[in-house]
């Protein structure tokens, strides 16, 4: 059998639910191998023939700091050092690709790094057929956005940091006339930007321009606004959990703004009510593009798709590709939350 | 705050889509036909699906429209001289929604408007108009005597579109809709500029009021403690405003209002014991009272809001 082995934070839930799936499951304790010391450039010991999952890094300063190559932790919700943070992610994961030679990894590094760069992502999909918004050339300033918009013919749109995640970073900006809306977690305090819990809206173009200024050096990736479906006056899309290819775990997420994710105060709606409006065979497509999602990153056990209906339900697109999208706590399908689900998948490995 | 919700049900009839390709219906008039383009399509694939059922041999049949997004409704005002050179084959056309789009699809403050009174022109006999959005919108002084029901659905009501009913003939109405919204988009309407409407002198057969979506609507309820129009009124709707204590208890103490079929207050920051005596008095005396989406009881302004505005 083959021995666990974990790489996140250890007081982090996502572990604390991958291990007690594992109890579960009956098999040995996980080894976790902690972010902070992968970072900090520690010798990572890895157990030849083992199992190895990477998990997030995630919802840790000091992880964070080390990542960056920063002398100072950041500030609490802090957006700061995108670019760098990356860098030295891709690092972390080549060591511990390196250290894990002798095993298997359930998610390839080089498929995390992909994941992680919003470009290359949209890139790959796209190349792969996959429906995904169209999108703009890299920002390079708010100057830009505009001229770029414009040029486009677009009036909606969505900026994301790059390196982003969760929604940090994200805008859903429109321009018309000389006016200019975004809605967005970020908020700008004392010259520099925070993810707030908040969604709100500002209106003025010298704040709006601050904002994307600032985050535009770390690299921004442009994307049209896809209108999406509602469900019961709530603007809906969904996170499926695609594991070991297959469409696995489905959460439906809803806001009563355009960006919808759970933490923001979204609110998780009923996949009946979506599986009547888009209908069987809107409902199987959509999964199916999931699938083929999942194909894209043949390396990773599992990754989570942000998948949107059309506000007529005529088509779909995907939104994001997250590396670390299985954290749904209590979502159980077929008795099997996201974690025991996975161990299921690799049980012929694990007892092999 | 925005509207996140297509509207399935207009004028009383369900509410299809129309296909560029599509076999004629069993009843055409049974429903409320649904022009809208989509992402990909672009204007190009709202001028197919209106081309469609303008050509359909059975347009004469169609007595309601529902027109969602035209393909850039932020760019563009609404398609009207398509439909207003269509009136020859809408004969039968009764009911219109010019506008129904989602937040997702355009923002209410947000979508291009223009003056619809060529439209009413055009269209003698048209009994429903609804429009949602309010930038650019206009309605210059119209005649029209088969008008029943007028909406104006916005995030910020501009002035003019007030002045420009009221100096409108519409003898028919029987339902007027404005959502007043609020300054940040343009709404400038104060009280004293509904005061032709507050009189109900101009539309005999006013049944129903809504003064709705107001950053005003203390104010508003003020003013209709004393307005004529009430008397004639069966529904009043003050919903999805910015109504307090101070605007409940106004009503209360203004004049009788137990002769109201319905009295509509969602979205409101009543205080429960504003909404214990609005139920006490009104509830007893048959009134039919939608309290519902209580938002809190904020007395400051400044936390409190309306329910569309953007």
């Amino acid at each position: 059998m083959s021995p666990l082995v974990v790489i996140g934070n250890p007081d982090n839930r996502r572990v604390s639910l991958f291990r007690a799936a594992a109890r579960a499951a009956g098999l040995t304790d996980p080894t976790v191998v902690a972010w902070r010391d992968v970072a900090a450039g520690a010798p990572v010991a890895i157990e030849a023939g083992s199992l190895v999952r990477v998990d997030s890094p995630g919802e840790d300063a000091e992880v964070d700091r080390l990542l960056r190559g920063a002398d100072e932790p950041a500030a609490h919700g802090e957006i700061v050092g995108l670019a760098a943070w990356y860098r030295g992610f891709l690092g972390a994961l080549r060591r511990v690709e390196l250290a894990a030679r002798g095993s298997r990894l359930c998610n390839d590094p080089s498929e995390i790094a992909v994941l992680f760069d919003k470009r290359a992502c949209h890139a790959l999909l796209r190349s792969q057929g996959i429906p995904v918004p169209p999108a703009l050339d890299t920002p390079r300033s708010y100057a830009h956005l505009v001229s770029l918009m414009d040029d486009a013919g677009w009036s909606r749109v969505f900026v994301k940091p790059v390196h982003g995640s969760s929604a940090s970073g994200v805008l859903a900006l429109r321009r018309h006339r000389g006016r200019v809306l975004a809605t967005t977690s970020v908020e700008p305090s004392q010259g520099r930007l925070f993810n707030s819990l908040r969604v709100r809206d500002y209106s003025s173009p010298e704040t709006i321009e601050s904002i994307v200024d600032k985050l535009a050096p770390d690299g921004l990736h442009v994307e049209r606004w896809f209108p999406k479906a509602d469900l019961d006056g709530m603007v809906m899309d969904l996170r499926v959990v695609v594991i070991a290819g297959r469409p696995s775990h489905v959460v439906v997420r809803t806001s009563r703004g355009p960006i919808t994710n759970l933490h923001l105060g979204g609110a998780r709606g009923s996949l009946q009510e979506v599986l009547e409006r888009a209908g069987r065979r809107r409902y199987r497509a959509a999964m199916e593009t999931c699938e083929r999602v999942g194909v894209c990153f043949p390396g990773c056990l599992q990754v989570g798709v942000d998948l949107m209906f059309s506000s007529d339900w005529s088509r779909h697109a995907v939104a994001e590709v997250n590396a670390f999208g299985d954290l749904l706590p209590g979502l159980l399908v077929d008795g099997r939350d996201t974690y025991a689900a996975q161990l299921a998948a690799l049980m012929p490995a694990v007892v092999a | 705050m925005t509207i996140n919700k297509h509207i399935t049900t207009f004028a009383g009839l369900p509410v299809k889509k129309v296909r560029a390709t599509m076999d004629p219906p069993d009843d055409p008039g049974g429903y409320a036909w649904r022009l809208t383009t989509n992402y990909d399509g672009g204007p190009s694939r709202f001028k197919k699906r209106f081309e469609a059922l303008v050509n359909a041999d059975w347009v004469g049949q169609v007595t309601a429209i529902v027109v969602g997004d035209w393909g850039d409704a932020n760019d563009d005002g609404p398609p009207l001289k398509r439909l207003i050179g269509a009136a020859d084959r809408f004969t039968g056309l009764r009911a219109l929604f010019l506008g129904e789009m989602t937040g997702e699809e355009s923002e209410v403050s947000w979508i291009n408007q223009s003056d619809v009174a060529p439209l009413l022109a055009a269209y003698p006999r048209l009994e429903v108009l609804r429009v949602r959005g309010g930038e650019g919108l206009e309605i210059s002084p119209v005649k029209h005597e088969s008008l029943r029901e007028l909406a104006f659905e916005t995030g910020g009501l501009p002035v003019e579109v007030v002045r420009g009913i009221e100096e409108s003939d519409l003898p028919g109405l029987q339902h007027l809709e404005l959502w007043l919204g609020t300054d940040n988009y343009g709404g400038d309407v104060t009280v004293d500029d509904l005061s032709v409407v507050l009189s109900g002198a101009r539309w005999p057969l006013l049944s129903y009021l809504g003064l709705r979506d107001s950053e005003i609507a203390d104010q508003v309820a003020d003013s209709l403690a004393g307005a004529p129009v009430v008397a004639r009124l069966s529904t009043l709707d003050l919903s999805l405003g910015m109504m307090s204590d101070v605007g409940a208890a106004a009503l209360l103490a203004g004049q009788p209002l137990t002769h109201l079929r319905r009295l509509d207050l969602h979205h409101h920051f009543l205080s429960p014991e504003m909404m214990d005596r609005m139920r006490a008095e009104l509830e007893a005396a048959g009134v039919e009272l939608d309290l519902s989406k209580a938002q809190g009881s904020e007395t400051d302004p400044g936390d409190r809001f309306i329910s569309v505005s953007e």
